[in-house]
């Protein structure tokens, strides 16, 4: 599976110049928990619900300031038509719980861990489906050739 | 998917109980109709760049050309 056909949820980007306010009123209305930072047509960082509170509140800035001066920058990406597999890779080798989708470097969606794991639980249920059928009905051996 | 302006998009809840969320398509920066879309979240105001996922759905309206006839 490509990564951008395990996005579950849908993207949300604003403009560096926006406030904390706006980034706050943003995540209530769409229901997203991050956002994209995009210049134009750039993504230049991610902020999320945990950067506004230990980056924001806990540090006294006002609700006016700039959400550029507390999103995570530079941003943790992956190319849209990537291999699932080669996500998973960057979650390790990172600290991050969301990777930006990126196509011809554009930001086009956000992947989360969430999602990986919705994925992975889906494939292990196709899994696990044969062998709780052998448990539960029984063990059929293949017939043995007759002895002559 | 494709959307024009004017037309609603609904975001799905993810969540038992989590109501719906909606917007407006202000603009289509995309080709042929496709995203990213500029949208105006319910009566807040504010303006984002909008990506759509699995979760959200396009309602589509008709839209009146100049002679007052619908697209």
């Amino acid at each position: 599976m490509r990564a951008i056909d395990a996005i579950r949820r849908s993207g949300v980007a604003i403009a560096p110049d926006r406030t904390i306010r706006d980034a706050a009123e943003i995540m209530e209305r769409s229901g997203v928990g991050s956002l994209a930072v995009v210049d134009g047509d750039e993504l230049v960082g991610i902020v999320t619900d945990r950067d506004l509170v230990r980056r924001g509140m806990a540090r006294g800035l006002p609700l006016d300031a700039r959400v550029d001066g507390l999103m995570s920058s530079p941003v943790v990406t992956i190319d849209a038509d990537a291999d699932l597999h080669a996500a998973s890779a960057v979650f390790r080798s990172n600290a991050v719980r969301r990777l930006a989708i990126t196509r011809d470097g554009r930001f086009v969606g956000m992947l989360s861990l969430d999602d990986l794991l919705v994925n992975l639980a889906a494939d292990l249920s196709d899994l696990v489906r044969p062998i709780t059928a052998e448990v539960i009905f029984g063990h059929h051996d293949s017939p043995v050739p007759a002895s002559r | 998917m494709r959307a024009a302006v004017g037309d609603r998009i609904i975001i799905k809840g993810h969540r038992v109980g989590e109501p719906d969320r909606d917007c407006e398509v202000l603009e289509v920066r995309g080709a042929d109709g496709g995203p990213p879309f500029v949208v105006r979240w319910g009566d807040s105001g504010h303006e984002t760049l909008f990506f759509p996922g699995s979760d959200a759905v396009v309602q589509h309206f008709e839209h009146a050309t100049p002679n007052g006839t619908p697209s």
